[in-house]
């Protein structure tokens, strides 16, 4: 009860920032431009109307979620709010859970929006709904719920801008990551490799849950990988909270 | 106190449950990423690139890293078509070449590459060419590149007229090689213009400021001398079988039946050797062993 009051409360106060608006006239934009960008290609002009969207939501998700996450802890502690939430009878790990579902409901509500305004771009130019696009939408909303625990995690003891930075680079290595496995088969065997493999395994793979390309391009996906990649995400969150909560507990605010 | 020690407790308690569940959630997540690494998922290599539109509208898209992003395009063209498993790597090989020259125009590596590419893997020779032109033109001090042209042209596509305009190209650039001229003569005598391979090379003999060069020129006027006489030797062969139906005994008999006016010496004043019964005519020496 007491993280949901604290997560309603987040979303209140979260759906009040000019900031996320701001974010989420540009993800429109970025959307509606799609359509000028496929006058100029040659051959499926809605393959570029998806791809740019999608890429849209997930870029501008991600961007919603480190701005408004960075802050969300900080804040507290700035404007000294936290003083009169700590004081109650609340344990801080239901503090820190209940920033963090308030802001994946922010996220959630923001990604329906945007993906009602890409989905209606996409309904108009073939008319038919597919449903593969709500899948990558999906798996856009679990990438985004970690990036709102690394987030949040940062917020814990850094500044907005420090946390922003730390998690645009989880943002980046998450993406990137997958690029070690060609450094490992060309490491020799040895304390190198063993650490490149380590990272390989422990850094995010934010391409877990990126379905984009496979389903704009009508590939087939193993149904495995959904349950993993969803599990994947889970754990990952799970484990970036924990360390938050560790973070959190041992703070002095007095 | 004792309320203050069961508070603590309970506090060390959780600290060790949320470790225990940290460490846990670690191990479970680095199993699920082996997991997910064991499905293969189809991919399309190069999807995100083939759409981009252009090197030259991307540089703005760059925000002056435009060599940063043409490096990294180049490592993963280079991983890319390392992978001969990828059907239809080719397709879009120009188009990603282009990507990285337009990035970059003086970064040197991509054209060469490329061209090794199109030319050897995807035995594409106008393509190497037209990657290598790209290079000329963006770097016309480069005569590396005319010289890997004229060279595919000569050895791949067999075209000595067009190896020669590549090398004519790359003698042209300042501190070019001595040997691309040489190779130049040596295009004009493969397409058998032998008048002006011969006045080439004794150019390149005349001009020469060593004995090496020297000797490789006089070898090769040797040899295009050698090649003008029996050239003009067989046609009389020829005429002789035609008036006598065999081959001349020896090859003086052709100069007094009047089908030549003298017999030609090799360029060190020797008989060519004659074989009667094959009717085939040879130098006295191997050109390239004198």
């Amino acid at each position: 009860m007491k993280i949901k009051a604290i997560a309603f409360n987040t979303f209140k106060e979260a759906i009040r920032d000019r900031i996320l608006y701001l974010l989420l006239f540009f993800a429109a934009v970025c959307i509606i431009f799609s359509r000028l960008l496929a006058l100029l290609t040659v051959g499926d002009k809605v393959k570029i109307i998806k791809d740019v969207g999608l890429s849209s939501l997930s870029l501008f998700g991600a961007l919603m979620a480190i701005l408004m996450g960075t802050g969300l802890v900080f804040k507290e502690i700035d404007k000294k709010t936290i003083y009169t939430i700590i004081s109650k009878p609340i344990h801080r790990y239901q503090f820190l859970l209940g920033k963090f579902f308030g802001l994946v409901l922010t996220l959630f509500i923001m990604l329906l929006l945007m993906s009602f305004i890409f989905l209606a771009l996409v309904f108009f130019h073939t008319f038919t709904i597919e449903w593969g696009m709500f899948i990558a939408i999906l798996f856009i909303f679990f990438e985004l719920c970690l990036i709102t625990s690394v987030a949040l995690l940062f917020s814990c003891f850094s500044t907005p801008i420090l946390s922003s930075i730390f998690s645009l680079a989880f943002y980046l290595i998450g993406h990137t990551a997958w690029g070690i496995e060609t450094l490992i088969k060309k490491i020799p065997p040895g304390a190198g490799k063993t650490l490149a493999q380590f990272l390989y395994h422990f850094l995010p793979d934010l391409e877990n849950f990126n379905f984009k390309t496979e389903i704009v391009q009508h590939l087939d996906i193993p149904s495995d990988v959904y349950l993993y990649s969803i599990l994947y995400g889970i754990f990952y969150t799970l484990f970036v909270l924990i360390i938050a909560v560790l973070i959190f507990r041992k703070r002095d605010f007095i | 106190m004792r309320t203050m020690k069961r508070f603590k407790s309970e506090k060390d308690f959780s600290t060790i449950f949320l470790v225990v569940l940290l460490i846990l959630s670690c191990g479970i997540f680095m199993s699920l990423k082996v997991k997910t690494d064991n499905i293969s998922r189809k991919k399309i290599p190069g999807s995100s690139i083939i759409y981009i539109p252009s090197g030259q509208y991307l540089k703005f898209a760059t925000f002056g890293n435009s060599s940063l992003l043409a490096d990294l395009i180049y490592v993963w063209a280079i991983q890319y078509y390392s992978d001969y498993t990828i059907p239809d790597m080719y397709e879009y090989l120009d188009h990603i070449f282009s990507i990285i020259n337009e990035l970059d125009p003086s970064y040197l590596d991509p054209y060469d590459t490329g061209a090794v590419i199109a030319a050897y893997e995807a035995e594409d020779l106008d393509l190497a060419l037209k990657i290598l032109d790209r290079g000329l033109e963006k770097n016309p001090e480069q005569w590396l590149f005319p010289y890997m042209a004229a060279h595919y042209a000569q050895m791949i596509k067999k075209d000595h007229k067009l190896a020669q305009e590549y090398y004519k190209k790359a003698m042209n650039i300042e501190e070019v090689p001595p040997i691309v001229e040489r190779l130049y003569a040596n295009a004009i005598f493969k397409s058998m213009d032998y008048k002006r391979a011969l006045q080439t090379w004794l150019e390149i003999y005349k001009t020469a400021k060593d004995e090496r060069i020297k000797k490789i020129a006089s070898n090769h006027l040797y040899n295009i001398t050698a090649t003008i006489d029996i050239q003009k030797i067989n046609e009389a062969i020829e005429k002789f079988k035609e008036s006598y139906g065999r081959n001349p005994m020896e090859l003086s008999q052709l100069v007094r039946a009047g089908f030549l006016d003298s017999l030609p010496k090799d360029l060190d004043g020797k008989e060519y050797i004659y074989d009667s019964q094959t009717g085939e005519v040879k130098t006295p020496t191997i050109p390239w062993k004198r």
